[in-house]
């Protein structure tokens, strides 16, 4: 079994982990960071996102030993004790989450998102959320929210 | 102090409590539960539509090391368990004798009926040893004819799914008066006949379907945590039907549910397995489906072919409707499942148009597919793409203007109260001006321009319309119960159940606002059967109307309680103390206390009246619904056509609806955005597909279109207030499903309107873009 060393939210852990063990498995089982969720078997949902490097990618499409050495963020690392991340916040104020099911995934992309586009029409909200499937919300009011989490974290 | 009274937060968009732990990953589903010495259940499921078994042999797998157990359908025979029951609430033929309805075991006995239908379950340490091990297992199969399409199932000489239900019919139906629909249609100056596919779609809840089973030998009890909607209802299938215990042994909860939409209403096999699982093991044992399971064994929903029948003067006035349909319902009866295609499509037939005369009849079909059971609307926007579809359709083949011949047969305000030639009691509400109001919104001044930009494109436009009524349905009954506890807190339980849509924020928001507390005070539980002696669930958009009216009722009942204990210490009666702005008082004394001074009063016995026992006020109360209530609004949408390509896209989507009260406007707005995304997808995107030997096609989000954000346009919703109904307390008509019953027709009038000019005129749901396509390339031929 592979050894691994990685920081997850800014603290180090270290795990033996199976060869076949997925990085959301990982998280979800062995760091009981239940937050990042998995939705689906084929990469489709970008339920399970989380941040690698500073790049997002979909941890249940990557084995464990894979982000060794790595810094990862889930979303249990962005708010700030009980100060939610400002794209958190806009989540909330625009009401665009219903089950909270796809929620953490959409927040990682669209923090991700705002930081490469932090001023984003709303159709390249839009396609900047095609690797996100959400069934509740019908997406408007994500949209809503993205627009207005990536004007705050802009200052 | 602000100004509240009884009306306080009733029609503020209160934001949600329960949104700090979804977004922060704290949320707990069902597969965040970890119990020690936790094992873990996989399910194998068979591979064939129609076949017998033969054989099992499960030795192997029984010795890979970290299996627990594994078991099939001999086993569970012998150990006696019950079948799972439907509920349909239509259970008569035409004839009067008895649906039929073939018995639905938990894991298959002896033959398998569906793809995907559970034949052995394995139990190990790992969820991992437990899938690896069903690869283990052999089982012997001698494939049988399948069949999975309507028409098929229903044709003479078809496979039979179930002996017991020849030609594969478990039940027909009638409803309306068929010779007075047969006289309208002898005077009418038309007749116009479309056939219209319903299309099957899932759910697709983004959490997958999951449950944990704990069993404690000593009380001979089971506690079950279940990603499931109707915790109380199911809990007494499960314990009386299938494991044959009384239901006071099963504990029933549902932890945080990541979406549902009706797929998670029934009672499933799985969770009754792993119960058995827990207890031949003497461990908790979990089980979660993975994606590809949730598409084989998820039900489905919709799947009906109509024949659908309007008969209109030359004026345009309708006269009558008659609609012939056939329900697919899967291999097996599902909790409600026979009802979708038959009560549950006929009541909304005509929508709110003015007929003389209705006549719908259906037949309920046994295919070998997944079982079907309700999908968001159930019935409603079947017979919501009924009505609105054909009016489009006659207009353009008689060459009447659709916007006039729904404007001319509309059921006037003047007309209500009444009732429709279905029987529905609508009491309220003002369908002109509901649907005036959403032709106002739609900005079709501008359409000339939009539609002109779109030719300079080598685009299609449409501008599309749906007028929908819709009515609520599911447990008549709620409960509710507070709790004030001495840490200043109050709790609140209630027996209905929310899968996302934000119970948690309104029923605290009426119960602060009724009693003039913090809601940051209030503790909210749902979804336990310890918590509350009954519950309804979730399902037919009864959440406010029936749950908010039983949290209504209880606030109440603690208001005149609180009254009681200021009239003693007052030493007045009752009758003479007012309760406003938080204070219980005698008007014209200076008498008064606070409620906080009246809950601390209610726990000293020094302070209660004679026989007031202290906790008086931690008060439970039931509401009943008598009649259901009738949502109505109007729908339009406009879409752009790729006429080379086929590609549709929704670009503009606008909604009046009356809900009567709005409790709290964006979570509304939630609900009707969602629905309509849910909708469109269903309308452009979505499809389950079998093939002809009972093979899944769509089997996994690569294969099944999800609406994602591009696809679904802007969405403009308005309420109109100005009728609440007097069925329930809050005046509330109920809104989880009117998005997805308005939606379809209102994007297929839109399609068909862009593509008039090629001669199209119908295409069925889904439309994708190569049926577009082939729809235009066919009309010009
Ligand atoms: S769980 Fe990773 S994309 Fe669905
Ligand atoms: S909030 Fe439920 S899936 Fe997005």
């Amino acid at each position: 079994m592979p050894a691994i060393k990685l920081r997850v939210n800014g603290r180090e852990a270290a795990a033996e982990v199976d060869e076949r063990t997925l990085l959301s498995t990982f998280l979800r089982e062995q760091l009981d960071l239940t937050g990042t969720h998995v939705g689906c078997d084929t990469s489709q949902c970008g339920a399970c996102t989380v941040d690698i490097d500073g790049i997002t990618a979909k941890s249940c499409a990557m084995f464990a030993w894979q982000a060794d050495g790595a810094a990862i963020t889930t979303i249990e690392g962005l708010a700030d004790g009980d100060k939610l991340h400002p794209m958190q916040a806009a989540f909330r104020e625009h009401h665009g989450l219903q089950c909270g099911f796809c929620t953490p995934g959409m927040v990682m992309t669209a923090v991700d998102f705002a930081k490469r586009n932090p001023d984003p029409s709303d159709d390249e909200i839009r396609h900047a959320l095609e690797g996100n499937i959400c069934r509740c919300t019908g997406y408007h009011f994500i949209v809503d929210a993205i627009r207005t989490g990536a004007k705050a974290m802009r200052g | 102090m602000s100004k509240i009274s009884e009306k306080n937060l009733i029609g503020e968009s209160v934001r949600r409590r329960e949104d700090f732990r979804f977004l922060t990953g704290r949320g707990r589903y069902i597969d965040d539960i970890k119990l020690d010495g936790m094992a873990h259940a996989a399910m194998l499921r068979s591979p064939h539509a129609h076949a017998d078994i033969t054989k099992i042999d499960a030795s192997a797998a029984s010795e890979i090391e970290g299996v627990l157990c594994v078991f099939t359908g001999a086993e569970w025979k012998a150990a006696g368990y019950g079948t799972i029951p439907t509920k349909s609430a239509v259970r008569k033929f035409k004839d009067g004798s008895d649906l039929k309805e073939p018995p639905h075991h938990a894991i298959a006995i002896d033959r398998v009926r569906h793809v995907g239908e559970i034949v052995a379950v394995v139990v190990a340490e790992t969820r991992d040893i437990a899938k690896e091990a069903l690869d283990a297992i052999e089982v012997y199969y001698a494939p049988l004819p399948a069949v999975t399409g309507l028409k098929q199932a229903a044709a003479e000489g078809a496979p039979q799914v179930w002996d017991l239900a020849p030609g594969n019919v478990c039940l027909d139906f009638g409803l309306g008066n068929e010779e007075a629909q047969k006289k309208a249609f002898a005077e009418a100056d038309h007749i116009v006949t479309l056939d219209l596919v319903n299309n099957r779609v899932t759910a697709v809840p983004i959490e997958p379907r999951g449950a944990v089973a704990g069993y404690d030998a000593a009380s001979e009890n089971f506690t079950l945590w279940n990603s499931s909607q109707n915790i109380h209802a199911n809990r007494d299938t499960i314990a009386e039907a299938a494991l044959k215990i009384d239901k006071s042994k099963l504990h029933h909860l549902a932890p945080d549910v990541g979406g549902g939409f009706g797929a998670k209403n029934g009672v499933y096999p799985e969770p009754i397995l792993i119960c058995h699982a827990a207890r031949l093991i003497g461990r908790p044992v979990k089980w979660i489906n993975d994606r590809a399971e949730s598409f084989l064994s998820d039900t489905h929903g919709r799947d009906q072919v109509s024949t659908v029948q309007l008969a209109l003067d030359k004026d345009g006035q309708f006269r009558g409707l008659r609609t012939e349909t056939l329900g697919n319902l899967g291999a097996y009866c599902g909790t409600v499942g026979p009802f979708t295609p038959t009560g549950g499509s006929s009541r909304t037939q005509g929508g709110p148009y003015k007929f003389d005369a209705i006549y719908y009849t259906a037949k309920a079909i046994f295919t070998n597919t997944a079982p079907l059971d309700p999908y968001r609307g159930a019935g409603r926007p079947e017979a919501s793409y009924q009505i609105d579809r054909i009016i489009d359709y006659a207009a353009d083949v008689l060459g009447f203007d659709a916007d006039e011949l729904r404007r001319k047969n509309l059921v006037p305000k003047a007309m209500l109260p009444m009732k429709t030639p279905m029987g529905l009691d609508v009491d309220c509400g003002d369908f002109p001006e509901v649907y005036k109001r959403t032709m106002a919104m739609t900005d079709r001044a501008g359409y000339a321009k939009r539609k002109a930009d779109s030719e300079a494109r080598g685009m299609k436009r449409g501008f599309g319309v749906c007028a929908y009524l819709e009515c609520t349905g599911g447990g008549p009954k709620e409960h509710a119960v507070v709790n004030f506890r001495d840490d200043g807190k109050v709790g609140l339980a209630v027996g209905s159940h929310s899968t996302g849509m934000g119970h948690e924020t309104a029923f605290s928001q009426l119960l602060a606002g009724h009693l003039w507390l913090a809601i940051d005070d209030v503790v909210f539980t749902q979804g336990d059967t310890d918590a509350t002696p009954l519950g309804g669930g979730h399902g037919g958009s009864r959440g406010m109307e029936v749950g908010g009216s039983a949290v209504l009722q209880t606030s109440r009942a603690v208001v005149a309680k609180g009254k009681e204990i200021a009239a003693h210490l007052f030493e007045t009666t009752s009758d003479k103390i007012e309760f406003e702005d938080g204070s219980f008082f005698e008007p014209g004394t200076n008498h008064t206390m606070t409620i906080r001074d009246v809950i601390d009063a209610s726990n000293d016995p020094d302070k209660l009246p004679d026989g007031v026992q202290p906790g008086c006020l931690n008060i439970g109360t039931t509401f009943e619904r008598g009649i259901i209530s009738i949502p109505n609004g109007s729908h339009a949408a406009e879409v752009e056509v790729d006429p080379e390509t086929g590609v549709v896209k929704a670009t503009h989507y606008w909604v009046v609806d009356d809900f009567g009260t709005i409790i709290n406007p964006l979570l509304a707005d939630g609900q009707v955005m969602g629905g309509v995304a849910q909708g469109i997808g269903q309308a452009l995107l979505e499809e389950i597909v079998y093939d002809e030997t009972g093979q899944l096609l769509t089997g996994s989000l690569m294969d099944y279109a999800m609406p994602r954000a591009d696809d679904i346009p802007p969405m403009h919703v308005g309420y109109f207030e100005d009728a609440p109904t007097a069925k329930n307390l809050l005046g509330v008509k109920g809104a989880g499903e009117a998005g997805c019953v308005g939606a379809p027709p209102a994007i297929v009038n839109a399609v068909c309107d862009a593509l008039k000019g090629y001669g199209v005129k119908h295409i069925d749901m889904p439309l994708t873009p190569e049926k577009v396509w082939r729809a235009i390339r066919a009309a010009q031929a």
